[in-house]
Order: C-alpha cells, then sequence, then structure tokens
C-alpha cells in the first residue's frame, strides 16, 4: 500500500495498518504499540519516517497488522490526517456516526 | 424434488464441492493467522474467495447467481449482518451482496452458515469469470422470450473452477438477458447475450463483446448475431479462449477483454474466435436440449392462479388512494400473466444509502417473499429488490406491509433512484465518498410527486474511475475525483444502459459536493422548464444537446 507521501508545512507522518484478525484500523504509538485511535499515533518527522517504517513493516506479522503505510496529519493535538481519506480510517464511514471511532466501535 | 422457483437446486455433489472448498480456505485462514501464508500469498486465495481488505475492515462479497435467492438465502442473510457485521448488508450493481465488517478469523464460519443455504463467496473477486448476472424480471416480464436463467445457470455451472479460465489476463463479466429489451447492459459487459427464440424452438443468442465502463469505457460490438443453444458454450469458450491467450498482462488497465477487441477489431476478433472454434471439439462443448433440460428441472415454476377480477380489484385500489397509485406507476411492471404483476421495491429512500438493507428489513423481505411471491427474490443491478410474482389483487397488501418496513419509495427508475457505489466511506480504491452526495439528492429529490413530475431520470455515482456505480451510463453521472485531497464530482450526461446503449459525456468543470448537487438542481430546473410535452430528459438532452444544461449547471460558479 506504499503510495508517496508529500508532508507540507506544518505536517508530520504517523504510522497506521489494519489488523490482521479484524481489518480494524490501527496507529502505531510511541511505544511501537498498535493503537485504535489516530490520538495515540507517534508523529514522525519526515526523515525519521523511513527507519521507523521499515522496523514496523519487518514486525507486522508479529504485531498482528497487516498493510503497514505512512500518513500525512497536520501537526495538532491529537494529529488529523490531511486526506479526506485518511481522515475516513481514522474516524471512521461518515455515513453512519454511530460506527465512528469515537463511538468506541 | 422440492425445488426453489427461480433458481437451481444444489444436490448432493454440490454441497460436497462447496463443504470441502470451505474447508480449503478455512485451512488458508488459520496459516495466514499463525504466519506460515504472508499477505502476499494469502490475498489471492482470499480474493477468489470473495474476501477484500477495505477501509475499515474485510468486507465480504457473496454470489447471487443470476440476482435470484429464495427466502431462507434471505433470512441467511439477515443472519449474517446480525451475527457477523453491523446489523445490514449492501446489495451491488453486480446483484451480489457485501457485507463490510467481517472479521478474517470469522469467515470460515460465515462461509459454512452460508453453504447451509447453498451459498457462497466463489469467483466474486479475481481475475475469474465473475457472478454471471441476468434480468431481474426474467421468467416473470410480459416482454420476455426466453427465461435466461436457465442459460445463466449453465454459464455459472461452466465457468466456476474453470481450469482454463482462473487466471485470466483480468477480472470477466457475463450478463445475459431473455427480453428484446435489454435490461443487464449487455453491450456494457465483456460478454453480453440476449437470448430469442430460434426456428426450431430452441434458443438462439446474439453475442456482445468488448463492453464495459470503467477507465476506458466502451460499448460492446456484436460479435455473433445468433448462436444456436448446442454451440453457446463452445462459443463462449472460444471467445475467452482468444482473450485468454491473447489479452494483455503487461498493464492492468489495458488488459480487459474491451482493450484486446479494439486492438484487433471485431472483424478480426471474430475470425481468431472461428479460428479457435475449428480446432475444438464441438461435441465436447456441445449444449444438447437433454442437458439444458436437465438443469431446467432444478428450477421449480411457479404455479400461477388469479382470480378472475384480480386486476379489477387492483385497479379499484389505485384509483381510490393516489399513493398506492403513484407507487404502482414507478414500481411495478407487466407480468406475463394477465392476473399477476412484478413489483419492484426499492432500496433508495429519500435520503437513503442507495442499497443498503437492516437484517429486519431483509427478515421482512423474506417473509413477504413467501406470502406473495413464492418465496422468490431478485436483486437487481439498480440496487433494488423485485418480487416477480405478485397476485395483482393482493399487491395493495404487500404495498401497506413493505410501507411497516420503510421499503415503499415510489421512485423506480426516478430520480431518486439513485446507483452509487460504497465509495470513499468503504472502499480501499475510492477517491471520494459516492454515498453522501447520493443522500443529499436522494433528500432534495425525495418527494414522491416531484419525481412523477420530472419522470424517467436516472443518477448513477461512482467513487473513482473504476465505475462500480456505472456512473457513465446514468442519464446523469457522478465521478468522484481527488483534488489534492479533497474531494470532488465530475458531472457527465446522455449515458444510458439500456438499448441503444451510449456513454456520457463529461458537462464541465469537477465541482466539490454541495456546489454539484446545487448544480444538478439547477440542471434539473433546466429540463423542466425547457421540455416539450411528453419528452424524458433524455430526449430533451437529444433533442437540444448539452449546452442548456451545461450553462444551468455552471451558472453561479
Ligand atoms: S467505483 Fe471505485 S470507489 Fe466505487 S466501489 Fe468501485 S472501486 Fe470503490
Amino acid at each position: 500500500m506504499k503510495r508517496p507521501v508529500r508532508v507540507g508545512a506544518g505536517e508530520k507522518l504517523v504510522l497506521t495498518a489494519n489488523r490482521l484478525l479484524d481489518g480494524r484500523i490501527v496507529w502505531r504509538d510511541h511505544d511501537g504499540h498498535w493503537a485504535a485511535r489516530v490520538g495515540a499515533a507517534e508523529k514522525l518527522d519526515a526523515d525519521a519516517v523511513s527507519d521507523v517504517l521499515e522496523e514496523a513493516q519487518a514486525r507486522a506479522q508479529q504485531d498482528g497488522v497487516v498493510g503497514v503505510y505512512e500518513v500525512a496529519v497536520r501537526d495538532v493535538d491529537p494529529p488529523e490526517p490531511v486526506t479526506v481519506r485518511e481522515r475516513i480510517r481514522a474516524h471512521g464511514p461518515t455515513v453512519h456516526p454511530e460506527f465512528s471511532v469515537e463511538a468506541g466501535q | 424434488m422440492n425445488a426453489p422457483v427461480g433458481h437451481y437446486q444444489y444436490d448432493q455433489s454440490d454441497r460436497e464441492f462447496l463443504a470441502a472448498r470451505i474447508d480449503e480456505f478455512s485451512g488458508q485462514v488459520t496459516r495466514r493467522i499463525d504466519g506460515s501464508l504472508s499477505e502476499d500469498e494469502f490475498k489471492p486465495l482470499r480474493l477468489m474467495n470473495g474476501l477484500y481488505l477495505q477501509l475499515h475492515a474485510y468486507m465480504l462479497r457473496v454470489a447471487i447467481p443470476y440476482g435470484t435467492i429464495d427466502s431462507q438465502q434471505m433470512r441467511m442473510f439477515a443472519h449474517i449482518a446480525r451475527r457477523y457485521d453491523r446489523d445490514y448488508g449492501h446489495f451491488t450493481t453486480r446483484q451480489n451482496i457485501q457485507f463490510n465488517w467481517i472479521k478474517l478469523e470469522e469467515t470460515p464460519d460465515i462461509l459454512r452458515d452460508l453453504a447451509k443455504v447453498d451459498m457462497h463467496a466463489i469467483q466474486t473477486s479475481g481475475n475469474c469469470i465473475r457472478n454471471v448476472t441476468s434480468d431481474e424480471f426474467a421468467g416473470a416480464a410480459a416482454d420476455e422470450v426466453v427465461d435466461p436463467r436457465v442459460h445463466a445457470e449453465i454459464l455459472r455451472q461452466w465457468s466456476t473452477l474453470h481450469p482454463e479460465f482462473t487466471f485470466l489476463p483480468r477480472k470477466f463479466k457475463i450478463a445475459i438477458s431473455g427480453s428484446p429489451n435489454d435490461r443487464v447492459a449487455a453491450r456494457f459487459h465483456d460478454i453480453g447475450i440476449l437470448a430469442r427464440s430460434g426456428a426450431d424452438g430452441r434458443p438462439v443468442f446474439r453475442i456482445f463483446v468488448g463492453g464495459g465502463l470503467g477507465r476506458t469505457p466502451i460499448i460492446g460490438q456484436e460479435i455473433f448475431d445468433a448462436v444456436p443453444e448446442e454451440r453457446l458454450l463452445a462459443t463462449l469458450e472460444a471467445i475467452v479462449r482468444v482473450y485468454n491467450a491473447h489479452g494483455r498482462r503487461d498493464n492492468i488497465y489495458k488488459a480487459r477483454i474491451k482493450i484486446l477487441v479494439q486492438a484487433l477489431g471485431i472483424d478480426a476478433y471474430r475470425e481468431a474466435v472461428e479460428a479457435e472454434l475449428q480446432q475444438m471439439d464441438l461435441e465436447h462443448y456441445r449444449l444438447t436440449p437433454e442437458m439444458v433440460d436437465a438443469i431446467r428441472a432444478r428450477f421449480a415454476v411457479p404455479e400461477l392462479s388469479a382470480p378472475d377480477n384480480a386486476s379489477q380489484e387492483l385497479s379499484a385500489r389505485r384509483e381510490t388512494n393516489p399513493e398506492f397509485d403513484l407507487w404502482v406507476r414507478s414500481n411495478t411492471h407487466p407480468h406475463r400473466d394477465a392476473g399477476h404483476i412484478i413489483a419492484v421495491v426499492s432500496l433508495k429512500p429519500a435520503g437513503g444509502i442507495p442499497g443498503d438493507a437492516t437484517s429486519a428489513q431483509m427478515d421482512r423481505l423474506a417473509d413477504l417473499a413467501d406470502e406473495y411471491s413464492f418465496g422468490e427474490l431478485r436483486i437487481t443491478h439498480l440496487q433494488n429488490i423485485v418480487l416477480g410474482h405478485v397476485r395483482q389483487d393482493r399487491l395493495y397488501d404487500l404495498w401497506q406491509a413493505l410501507k411497516e418496513v420503510d421499503l415503499a419509495s415510489a421512485n423506480i427508475g426516478l430520480i431518486g433512484d439513485i446507483v452509487a457505489c460504497p465509495g470513499l466511506d468503504y472502499c480501499a480504491l475510492a477517491n471520494a465518498r459516492s454515498i453522501p452526495i447520493a443522500q443529499k439528492l436522494g433528500a432534495r429529490f425525495g418527494d414522491a410527486t416531484l419525481q412523477a413530475e420530472i419522470g424517467a431520470l436516472r443518477i448513477n455515482i461512482s467513487g473513482c474511475i473504476n465505475a462500480c456505480g456505472h456512473h457513465h451510463a446514468g442519464h446523469i453521472g457522478l465521478l468522484g475525483v481527488d483534488k489534492r485531497g479533497e474531494e470532488f464530482f465530475q458531472i457527465t450526461l446522455g449515458g444510458r444502459a439500456e438499448n441503444g446503449a451510449s456513454i456520457g459525456t463529461i458537462l464541465g468543470p469537477a465541482l466539490p459536493e454541495d456546489d454539484t448537487v446545487d448544480a444538478i438542481a439547477r440542471l434539473v430546473d433546466c429540463y423542466l422548464g425547457i421540455r416539450q410535452r411528453g419528452e424524458t430528459f433524455l430526449d430533451t438532452l437529444d433533442r437540444l444537446g448539452d449546452v442548456p444544461f451545461k450553462e444551468a449547471a455552471y451558472e453561479t460558479v
């Protein structure tokens, strides 16, 4: 799922994946764990991302995740993905508010 | 044998095959979870079993052969929605159903549950021959010449696990209709087949190849005008062999048969097929009347009987209830039997999600199918549900029952009957969300009287160029495009999938979502202002071209 990610001013990168068992979206936190909320994601500088990405990809099976890749976020707290696609991944389908990540689903 | 009405009855060998296939996939899932299979190794295996990894979860696509199911199968969908998903399913433009919140580890259990009602998810993805689609009014329509479902079933059996066609250059879609009025978009399929009666009473088949939507929309061309029934399988085998041998595998965007047909030209393609036929063992592929009849015997035929005054009763109800009358006008189709009628249940409530049904609605639809239509349901390629054989004197009761579960929208073929793919809310390939704009348009034009006033006008929405929402074939088509990470929509006008198929042309620059909704509202107003008496939207567009619509749509932009 590698795609070129442009990092603009005021933006950082976070790592994301799907959980192997149920496909749910997860974000890599500071300790290398995979969390369900984008708010827990570790924000990385563009020049630091490739090492962390490589390590996370190498550990994907062990960590029970699949399709690890990086996503540009606005450098705010909690980080907010730059593209609509990644915002929908982070928060859930917009057409079912009851299934949003924030609703705990 | 207690065969179901409208679809093929499995026998022991069909069931043993399914059980073995599920065991095989279950083993693959176990090996994926324990790491003996990598994702790259597992992906083609799960896809051949209908399992995708989408934006938020796994998605399972279940095959509905020629769009027909029985009430038991519909109840199983409801069960799967409740037990393994989030209480709903999504009916697709290929007459299948998708469940959006599936867990990998539960997939073998789901497939076992499906197998209990003779259903599966095989070949709903991958570069193989996909589920064969058919006319949603098959076996019921007054204008039908041949019931195409028996031949659709034969094609299903021929194409399932076909050893040569499991790794085609790209996916392959076949549609078959038995009516002179093309309700299957035959010219927009890799192979489109129109059946008609031959001189000897057996059907003959007109075959189109190389149609399709997607990145390169192309209208299929006639390759053969009258293939006799006994040559049907041989001919299809030869067409797919030529594609398998010469279709491009180096470029995914040029791999469909339509590109090959364009490259060779239809005459050269036909010659290649004829040459292939020359060296084939035709006897091996001969479809004898006995074989066809053996398959036909596995379909139950509805015993149609209605009181003599059934039509009068329906007319009387229509006269006294204008709301019902409006629904009958848009949501029914003439049946071949005078006392019966075909009812189309809209899955497009105003402001709702096109094609979605809750488990409660699915259960209720199953009950209504049992009560009113011999337990048979059809899924349409326009994402609605058909009850094919309703007695005319009972239609009013059916309508009232549908109203209770919010399934009585009077909008079939009208502007509220919007076709939309899942788009960016679910689909990993999408550029833009299809559903919210469909909901906004559906709500804007929700009023049944307004829709009737606007008349035949179909909106199709795709979230990306893959065109699962068939936007090129929409009278108004919307294509989601990505502009620097934000959603825009390109409007096309004048597409149509029926007889005289054509591809919509782009009206102007893409607009953001809300501007698109406003532009369509102005465009529709413009049509209402300039149409002549009796003209549909397409008639007016054909008469005047798109200039007035373009001016209206982009007026304030
Ligand atoms: S058209 Fe694109 S966005 Fe819509 S379902 Fe198909 S692939 Fe996904």
